[in-house]
């Protein structure tokens, strides 16, 4: 059993790295577009009605998508203040219960987000806009997929701290 | 029960979640949830955090971020922040302090560049602190300069914060650019003064760069500009883009990204692995920062919703004081939102409710717009919800905490106080370049 | 019998004239009608949820009703892109009021209401206050000027007319209109009605102003949640849509005149230029107008409908032959 979990640990944090680094792509294709919609309005008189919108799609799969790697690295933002009160050992009772506590929140709010993506699965939403893409149809999905990633890694990090195969743990959870 | 009691509740429960390390943005999240659930039901109280949530995904001046963040990666890995703060140095010569001053001035031409703070924050903590620390600039004073001067972003024009304030209280946002320009160059003054007072009184916080080169005549020093020239034609190139209307603010964010990589390859510094390596950074930067945004949203709609707006009526229209005190009591409630609401839901809140007092007071919107802009700014630096200083910490190097980032910003809050008192004692500081458009 | 507050989002934002007057005006006025049986609070745009959600936020009892710029459901359901603004189509607000109001456009807002909730929202009543000044910062003087101006209409019903119109249509953001207009990255944006393009200053940066507008007349809808609805009195039903359309009405003849008396008073200064289109360009930009609706009204078969229904009506008060 013990190593069952530690191979889901494993597999959790490939799944989370590859994933958040193939989100680089996502971002040089925003950049990319952005100044490629420069050069057309400006050199070519020939703005485009997508790229505000293939844009702002690409960015926010790279935002969403990211956050197990985000996890997985520790980089989430948070005070660490209480650690040179307390000492270590009672805060890494607290680190559990921050991961806890955490876990409980991303699943509430994945529920939160369940309706709104079901939803917009058996009625499409489109943009609304001159391109009238499937953007915001995409996106709700796309939130709730996130929350999905981000208990995943979560549980993964949980896994670590009971079976102390943490590595580097001095960012956030 | 009462909205203070529950205004009173949330402070204390995201005080409480933050203390004990959960992160800020889960934080909020949390606390939102539960409001949202105890308070309208399941259903509703789901719906709410939600819908707002979904919002931040379609949030287009956030966009520019990841533009900056990786622009900023590119030139740091590249070596050119080495070379330009090398370059700052010596033109510096044995004054102490220049690198601190010329980083203010570098972030006014930044913040001229940038319509929202967190952009121009996470581009300098990425460029100038870690240049700032090799050249032994203690490291509180070169967070803090970093923290205060990219703030400026929201002072300066373009500001994104003027232009929703415009729209909140339908003020013309061209006077509201004019009005805040004076102001954000009186607090680059006043932090080019404290940093030279600073480092004269304590001289080990600023050591002069101490290579030759330093000690040289001026105008030998003048072959070492060579290190400011690319970097210099790139911030000219993204400025002049935005100001002969080639691009928008965001897309010229873009153009600098790219211009940056081009620079890299000028200076033969461009390889594959470093760009790769930048933009695997800006994924968990950015990664990092979205969450924060995610939390600080999902509460708008419930404080909204419950009657905050109602309350701050209350709460003004029973005050018996004068005029000028009731502007007083206005900034500091939004310094008070500030600390659980994010600024674009501390617009919504109150600029609706605080636009016709001032006016029926008799003072000038754009006036006001100029003193909300730069109160909103102290917000962003403070403690304990103080995004300027999240957004820093997002790029810091490891050793650097939450905590000392707050303790850093701390005598530049007391600056951003003075100049606040300043255009609240002397409105024409703020009013006499738009009276001059006129 | 006990008193109903009811709290309405509304996608007027917190400064808009329209917010002032409805508030100042018209809510007062609700609580005489229904002699203290309702009152309103009306709260600004995005405060609670953003404005495309207000129609699930009452379904879900969150609010418990909302006063919304109907365009921002085009997403939604095609319908609402035709019903919420007809580019190009309709003379006056009086006139799309009458259509809501007496020609039908209530019952297929209903329609619409219902296709994207549970039937748990009651459209009570509908339609528009303000023809919308299209801000330029060039002269676009006739029909033929359209070609090849840059203008900024991220929705997708006007694009296709100022598309078909030869001109180029650019989806920038709305936070970027103002400095896009004032830098030249566009030469015109459909922004909002003269009163209130002249709040934010957008004539100094786009000095050739076209009023009256020649495209864009938003419709608003009165929605209530239908467990509300159905709590109310008949009398107080009827109450409540008189109010609405007898402010409607009355904030149309003010903005009207507001418009009008800003723009004589611009056009007589020299730093402002406010162009009239002759009605020769007028008919013809609606005849270009008219096909585009069409091609739109294919998306869905509510949108048919709707359009259908304008259409009758608008021949009905002569606008066709
Ligand atoms: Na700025
Ligand atoms: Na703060």
């Amino acid at each position: 059993m013990k190593r069952l979990f530690a191979l889901y640990a494993d597999a959790m944090d490939n799944i989370s790295v590859f994933v958040g680094q193939a989100c680089s792509v996502l971002f040089f294709a925003c950049i990319a577009i952005s100044a490629l919609e420069v050069v057309l309005r400006y050199g070519f008189d020939a703005p485009t009605l997508w790229s505000t919108e293939l844009a702002m799609t690409l960015c926010a799969s790279a935002w969403v998508l990211s956050v197990g790697y985000v996890t997985q690295r520790h980089r989430h933002i948070s005070i660490t203040m209480l650690e040179l009160l307390v000492g270590p050992k009672v805060w890494h009772i607290f680190r559990l219960l921050q991961m806890v506590i955490a876990t409980g929140a991303v699943i509430v709010l994945s529920m939160a987000l369940y309706h709104p993506a079901t939803k917009v699965l058996a009625r499409t939403e489109y943009s609304g806009t001159a391109l009238n893409s499937m953007a915001p149809t995409y996106l709700k999905v796309l939130l709730l997929v996130g929350t999905v990633f981000y208990i995943l890694q979560l549980l993964a990090n949980i896994i670590r701290w009971v079976q102390g195969t943490e590595g580097d743990v001095s960012g956030g959870h | 029960m009462g909205i203070e009691i529950i205004t009173l509740l949330i402070v204390i429960s995201l005080l409480a979640l933050m203390a004990i390390g959960l992160p800020l943005g889960i934080t909020t999240l949390t606390v939102s949830l539960a409001t949202a659930v105890l308070y309208f039901g399941e259903r509703a109280g789901f719906f709410v955090v939600a819908a707002n949530v979904g919002e931040v995904l379609h949030k287009y001046e956030l966009i520019a971020v990841p533009f900056f963040v990786f622009m900023a990666n590119v030139l740091e890995r590249s070596g050119i922040a080495k070379s330009m703060f090398d370059s700052m140095a010596i033109m510096g010569g044995r004054f102490r302090g220049s690198v601190g001053v010329q980083t203010t001035f570098v972030a006014v031409l930044l913040a001229a560049m940038s319509g929202i703070m967190g952009g121009e924050i996470v581009m300098l903590g990425l460029i100038a602190l870690p240049q700032m620390m090799r050249l032994g600039y203690d490291r509180k004073l070169a967070i803090g300069i970093i923290c205060a001067a990219g703030a400026l972003a929201t002072l300066i024009p373009p500001s994104v914060v003027l232009i929703i304030y415009g729209l909140a209280a339908q003020v013309s946002i061209t006077k509201l650019f004019a009005a805040s320009a004076v102001p954000g160059l009186i607090l680059a003054t006043l932090y080019v003064i404290y940093i030279l007072v600073r480092v004269r009184l304590r001289p080990e916080m600023a050591p002069v760069y101490d290579v030759p080169e330093t000690g040289l005549p001026f105008f030998q020093r003048l072959k070492y500009l060579k290190g400011i020239i690319l970097p210099g034609i790139l911030i000219g190139a993204v400025l002049g883009v935005i100001y002969s209307g080639v691009a928008t603010v965001t897309e010229a964010a873009a153009i600098g990204a790219v211009g940056a990589v081009i620079v890299a390859g000028v200076r033969k510094e461009l390889t594959w692995v470093m760009c790769r390596d930048a933009m695997r950074q800006t994924v968990l930067t950015v990664g990092s920062i979205i969450w924060l945004v995610i939390g600080a949203v999902s509460l708008i709609g419930i404080y909204n919703r419950i009657g905050g707006g109602d309350f701050l009526r209350g709460v003004l229209t029973s005050l018996d004081i004068g005029p000028i005190w009731v502007i007083v009591v206005m900034m500091l409630i939004v310094m008070v939102l500030g600390t659980f609401l994010e600024w674009i839901a501390i617009i919504f809140i109150t600029v609706p409710i605080f636009a016709p007092v001032v006016v029926d007071l008799g003072f000038d919107p754009v006036w006001f717009g100029v003193l909300f802009a730069m109160n909103i700014q102290m917000y962003y630096l403070s403690p304990p919800f103080g995004p300027a200083c999240f957004f820093l910490k997002s790029v810091a190097p490891k050793e650097v905490t939450l905590q000392e980032i707050f303790v850093a910003v701390l005598p530049f809050i007391a600056l951003q106080a003075v100049g606040l008192f300043l255009v609240l004692a002397f409105p024409q500081l703020a009013l006499w370049l738009p009276a001059m458009l006129d | 019998l006990s008193a109903e507050t009811l709290n309405i989002q509304t996608s007027f934002n917190a400064g808009d004239f329209s917010t002032q007057y409805i508030t100042e005006n018209w809510l007062p006025k609700i609580e005489e009608m229904t002699e203290g049986r309702i009152s309103i609070v009306l709260t600004p745009n995005g405060s609670v949820v953003p404005a495309k959600e207000t129609p699930e936020a009452v379904a879900a009892g969150l609010l418990d009703g909302d006063f919304t710029s109907v365009n921002y459901f085009a997403g939604l359901e095609p319908a609402y892109a035709i019903m919420g603004d007809l580019i190009s189509g309709y003379d006056t607000p009086e006139q799309m009021l009458g259509f809501c109001k007496d020609g039908g456009g209530e019952a297929m807002m209903q329609k619409a209401a219902d296709a994207v909730t549970g039937g748990e929202v009651k459209v009570v009543a509908c339609g528009p206050y303000s023809r919308e000044a299209l801000a330029a910062r060039t002269p676009i003087r006739t029909f033929e000027d359209l070609a090849g101006k840059k203008i900024r209409s991220p929705e997708g019903l006007a694009a296709a007319v100022f598309s078909a119109a030869g001109a180029s249509p650019v989806s920038i953001p709305f936070s970027e209109v103002f400095g896009a207009l004032e830098k030249g990255i566009v030469d015109a944006a459909d922004a909002s009605a003269y009163v209130n393009n002249d709040a934010t200053g957008l004539q100094d940066v786009a000095p050739f102003p076209l009023y009256p507008g020649i495209h864009s007349m938003p419709s608003m809808q009165f929605t209530v949640s239908t467990a509300k609805w159905e709590s109310l009195s008949a009398e107080d039903q009827t109450a409540l849509r008189d109010w609405w359309y007898d402010a409607m009405y009355a904030m149309a003849a003010e903005v009207a005149k507001q418009d009008a008396e800003l723009a004589a008073r611009d056009d007589a200064g020299d730093k402002v230029e406010v162009i009239n289109w002759a009605q020769e360009d007028r008919d013809q930009l609606r005849v270009v107008a008219r096909q585009e609706w069409e091609n739109y009204a294919t998306k869905s078969e509510l949108a048919k409908e709707a359009l259908d229904a304008h259409i009758a009506y608008m021949t009905q008060i002569g606008l066709f032959k």
